[in-house]
């Protein structure tokens, strides 16, 4: 969608986007020519619509690039999120709910049982190096809890007190990957 | 006044240019893949998923890298079926490693991440008004699940497909026309007649339409050691006589593909090849419950159709050749 300054002829610029609200973005344009704003307010469907294309609405200055791990997208403050895990936009919905049972914070179920075989009570999550945490972070959010929860498990498994690089290799190696 | 077309970018908002990088990132993941083979119908329950899987399983036993996207997210079925339910992701330095079943085939599947007793969800903006974005949502994740996991350097990529024939269409919409199309269809008019459409639909695109194959054509007694008819003979192909077949021998992978008239168009009025028919076998029903791999059942009827069928598939694509990698994996419009 562009937009267009009539008495100038001139394309607009987006310049700034409040705070979803409702389902609803305000995205704000100005003429460069003659300095004219106009808002354009989505309606739920509209807002839908672009966030299920997995994209972000912004200028590129300060945008995070898609990668995969569905961090680039604007609307995460739309959706509540974890500290640990950041947006989770583009997770399934149910698979944020599976992370809570997972990580002890919900009743528990067959999600939390199967993940990494653990069952019942969640031990407290291991701590990870900053290059194990940055390979986390390039693997996509809807993936990203249960890969976590699986490798603390491996790396207990194998008396290791903190996930690094090797821990992560070792996984691979081990599961054939 | 300027149009649309007349005005370069559009003002900041980047949807075109992120929707396109999402595309490069899709292409430079899939590079190293070198046939990709979208496994459709149209109809629901012809066993897709099964034939997807073992499929694989018979060319992987020939050495190929093979690897396999569920793409029903709604209805997983290949993570039971090849036993990576509850598998491990493991984070690369890029990207995300792929389950492998125990014969070494990679597995994406919903399933390995959502319990049965869960649907797929996703956070809406439009509370229930789901009919008017889901698709997108899910094409969207398609496209993260083909960006962000390690495909690497692959003989076949099969893509399990859910049903519909406008799903199939849509599919081979995303997935550009690098890829080719197997369908499967069972003996019955109703089943043909869907996938005629899904063959119709497909026709009009640039996707190559490798065959179909007609699954659950008979079924194989293993008390009597034959092969029975499992659908009326009015939904039968005419070239078709699972029995007649089966008089050179349950054994013999020629009694499965005799009714089938391999590289002609059938009289069934789908106007593609047959790569074959593979009888229903209950003990396989069995194993893909319980993800148990094709290779323990050797020497079976429905073990040598589905070899015979990998094979007329590998013919189909060396046929074909691999398409160059500056293909674009679906052209932005």
């Amino acid at each position: 969608m562009k937009f267009l300054c009539i008495p100038c002829d001139s394309p607009m610029k987006l310049q700034t986007i409040g705070p979803p609200e409702g389902g609803s973005l305000s995205v704000v344009y100005s003429c460069p020519e003659c300095g004219y704003e106009i808002a354009m307010l989505t309606n739920a469907y509209e807002t839908q619509i672009v966030q299920s294309l997995g994209v972000r609405i912004g200028p590129a200055v300060g945008a995070e690039p898609w990668n995969g791990s569905g961090a680039g997208c604007p609307f995460t403050a739309m959706i509540p999120s974890t500290p640990d895990e950041g947006s989770k936009d583009l997770a399934p919905a149910s698979e944020r709910e599976r992370v809570s049972h997972a990580n002890g914070a919900g009743p528990g179920g067959p999600a939390s049982e199967r993940v990494g075989g653990t069952g019942g009570a969640k031990p407290p999550g291991l701590s990870w190096t900053a290059a194990a945490e940055m390979r986390l972070a390039n693997i996509p959010a809807f993936v990203r809890p249960m890969a976590r929860t699986g490798i603390e498990s491996f790396a207990r498994e194998r008396g290791a007190l903190e996930v690094d690089e090797k821990i992560l290799d070792a996984a691979r190696e081990f599961f054939g990957m | 006044m300027k149009r649309y077309h007349d005005i370069v970018g559009d003002g900041g908002s980047r949807i075109l240019e992120q929707v396109a990088e999402q595309r490069t990132r899709i292409t430079d993941g899939l590079a190293g893949v070198r046939h990709l083979v979208a496994v459709g119908s149209g109809k629901g329950g012809v066993g897709k998923s099964t034939l997807t899987l073992h499929l694989a399983g018979a060319l992987r036993a020939r050495g190929l890298r093979i690897a396999i996207l569920d793409a029903d997210f709604n209805g997983p079925s290949q993570a039971r079926m090849a036993g990576v339910q509850g598998a491990l992701f493991v984070p690369g330095s890029h990207k995300v490693a792929l389950p492998r079943t125990g014969n070494g085939i990679a597995v994406f599947s919903m399933g390995s991440l959502i319990p049965e007793s869960e649907a797929l969800e996703f956070e809406s903006a439009a509370h229930g008004d789901s009919h008017t974005w889901r698709a997108t949502r899910e094409f969207a994740l398609l496209g993260e699940i083909l960006g962000s996991f390690d495909w690497g350097a692959l003989d076949l990529l099969m893509f399990d497909l859910p049903p519909g024939a406008e799903r199939t269409v849509q599919y081979a919409d995303f997935l550009g026309p690098r890829t080719s199309f197997l369908l499967v269809t069972i003996p019955s008019e109703v089943a043909r007649g869907v996938v005629a459409r899904s063959v119709a639909a497909l026709s009009k695109g640039p996707n190559r339409l490798l065959g179909y194959v007609e699954n659950m054509s008979g079924y194989y007694c293993r008390d009597c050691n034959a092969i029975k008819p499992l659908f009326s003979d009015r939904g039968a192909s005419p070239r078709r006589t699972p029995l007649r077949a089966h008089s050179r021998g349950p054994h013999d992978p020629r009694s499965v593909r005799a009714g089938c008239a391999v590289g002609a168009p059938e009289p069934s009025g789908l106007e593609i090849p047959c790569l074959g028919t593979v009888p229903f076998d209950p003990e396989l029903a069995r194993h893909c419950d319980r993800g148990i791999p094709l290779a323990e059942l050797p020497e079976t009827p429905v073990g040598l159709a589905l070899e015979y069928v990998a094979l007329q598939l590998l013919d189909s694509l060396e046929t074909t050749g691999s398409i160059p990698d500056e293909v674009p994996l679906h052209p932005l419009r």
